[in-house]
């Protein structure tokens, strides 16, 4: 069991560099629905887990309310978005693919320099998955500030939420109950409010390139 | 005795089965696509009435467009020698390991490119200075991948490696092995000029890579360069399955039964491999020519990122 955790914190690790490498806004919303899947996934494994092992059920919750929320809900809200907003810019990043996805590549290396030394609880065999959870946090704040538009900053945002979790439920196998609902609670109220600053950001400047954000300065 | 039943069943088998992958993927797409499609065979067909057929050179060019068609059909031999078909037949020579392996298909590829270069026509040009673009990019995540498993098999030889695989049982539930795996993938998508990359059904001038390098050749010359073509693409995809789906270890018998066994379970994988390399082709589109390079990054990536995982995991 413990060699598909590995395999799936990999897994997730790579669908953070696809993320990366991806340009268009609807491949951004497809590559963060296989991630949630595959964290859903991981959820279930350590459920079913739990269940065998201790009788209890919430990591079993928690994967429906992720397949529920993360892979059906918001990809789909995100896409009603995408399709109300007209594309006006073309290229999407400050940097070019290459050199963004070297820098994912230096966040995973310095991740490593920085957790695998440390000392405390989570020293020996959990260092492994955290590694790799840290870095997708890192990541998702790197996509975050590497766009331009809107939506890509909130899957940025969905991101390192993913990135929270995992590295929260690799290291503790499994967070109390009602601080994942809380979690899932403030992020379904963040994507929804996010989504309806998309549509006035373009009402107002007709278009969602943040950069025009500074038309508002006097 | 055994280095020569080695050898000839090395050169059977890639030689013999090579064009049969192209003619899997052909079908695949033709179905897909809900036409029928060439004949299976339709590959060997065209080879015999190639071969048959009489030369047409260039009279300005020189040497190198003569010899290139055997210098690439032999280095593509050559490098299958190295990479073994079955496991189950040891030769006595461990001269060769992987790093041999890319520098003789690197020798093929210099030929061709020079040989494309050779008649001055603008097609090859171009072809060949895509295809030194594509190969010199594409190159470093070969070896990052093939050290790796090296690193972990403490050898870079063939047979050292895959028999170090055999005893770790399932590679594939592995967090480095996964990562060279996808990696493997995108090399031979590359190497072989399949659809992200390069379109080999096509011949429209702006979007050829390895077709607009073949334009010159004609009759037995164009049937080697296929050949060639194609049995490069038969020792990636054999690289692929014997070094990640290792199955010699649960054959039951022992003898000549055992490496009939063997090839066939290797056919299989190799039939397995080419459905899915054309279901690749199907779903995607071709890449634009300056996209290339984000899709190298991306695979070379993935390889450093099984490299790091090694020492992640540490084991």
């Amino acid at each position: 069991m413990s060699d598909y955790l590995d395999i799936l914190s990999v897994l997730i690790l790579l669908s953070s560099f696809i993320l990366m490498a991806n340009k268009r806004t609807k491949s951004h919303i497809r590559t963060f629905r296989i991630q949630a899947a595959m964290i859903a996934l991981a959820a279930g494994i350590m459920g079913i887990d739990s269940l065998y092992k201790e009788g209890q059920f919430d990591l079993l919750v928690v994967c429906a309310v992720i397949i529920a929320i993360k892979v059906i809900y918001i990809p789909r809200l995100l896409k009603k978005v995408d399709a109300n907003v007209e594309y006006k810019v073309e290229k999407d990043f400050f940097l070019n693919i290459p050199i963004l996805i070297i820098g994912c590549c230096f966040i995973v290396v310095f991740t490593y320099f920085s957790i695998s030394t440390s000392e405390g609880i989570n020293a020996g065999t959990l260092n492994m998955r955290v590694v790799n959870s840290v870095s997708l946090i890192l990541i998702g704040l790197f996509f975050m500030i590497s766009r331009k538009k809107a939506i890509g900053q909130i899957v940025g945002f969905l991101v390192i939420e993913n990135g929270i979790f995992v590295t929260a439920m690799f290291a503790t196998q499994g967070m109390p109950f009602i601080v994942d609902m809380g979690m899932f609670i403030d992020l379904l109220s963040a994507v929804m409010i996010l989504g309806v600053m998309v549509f006035k950001i373009n009402e107002k400047f007709k278009s969602v390139d943040i950069n025009k954000l500074k038309n508002l300065r006097g | 005795m055994i280095n020569v039943v080695y050898a000839v069943i090395q050169i059977i088998v890639l030689v013999l089965a090579a064009p049969l992958v192209n003619g899997i993927i052909k079908k695949v797409k033709a179905l897909t696509q809900k036409r029928k499609g060439a004949p299976l065979l339709q590959m060997y067909y065209d080879l015999i009435k190639m071969f048959k057929k009489t030369v047409v050179v260039s009279d300005v060019s020189s040497w190198i467009l003569k010899v290139t068609p055997y210098i690439v059909f032999s280095t593509a031999v050559a490098a299958g020698l190295l990479v073994p078909v079955t496991t189950l037949i040891q030769p006595g020579w461990f001269t060769g390991d992987i790093i041999l392996v890319v520098a003789i298909f690197a020798l093929g590829r210099f030929f061709m490119m020079l040989a494309a270069l050779d008649t001055a026509s603008t097609f090859g040009g171009m072809g060949s200075s895509r295809e030194a673009m594509i190969s010199s990019l594409i190159e470093p995540s070969i070896l990052v991948t093939l050290f790796t498993i090296g690193l972990i098999a403490k050898s870079t030889s063939l047979f050292p490696i895959m028999n170090f695989m055999k005893s770790t049982g399932t590679p594939l539930i592995h967090p480095v092995y996964i990562t060279a795996f996808i990696t493997f993938f995108i090399i031979i998508i590359t190497e072989t000029s399949r659809i992200p990359v390069d379109d080999p059904s096509t011949h429209l001038e702006l979007t050829m890579v390895h077709e607009a390098m073949l334009l010159e050749y004609s009759g037995r010359n164009l049937a080697l360069m296929e050949l060639g073509a194609a049995i490069k693409q038969l020792v990636f995809i054999t690289l692929l399955v014997n070094i990640f789906i290792p199955l010699d270890q649960f054959i039951g018998v022992t003898g000549i039964a055992a490496v009939a066994v063997s090839l066939g379970l290797y056919l299989i994988k190799v039939v397995c491999v080419s459905i899915i390399i054309a279901v690749i082709e199907v779903n995607t589109v071709k890449l634009r020519l300056f996209s290339i390079p984000n899709l190298a990054a991306l695979s070379f990536i993935l390889s450093f990122l099984g490299f790091l995982q090694y020492f992640v995991f540490g084991r």
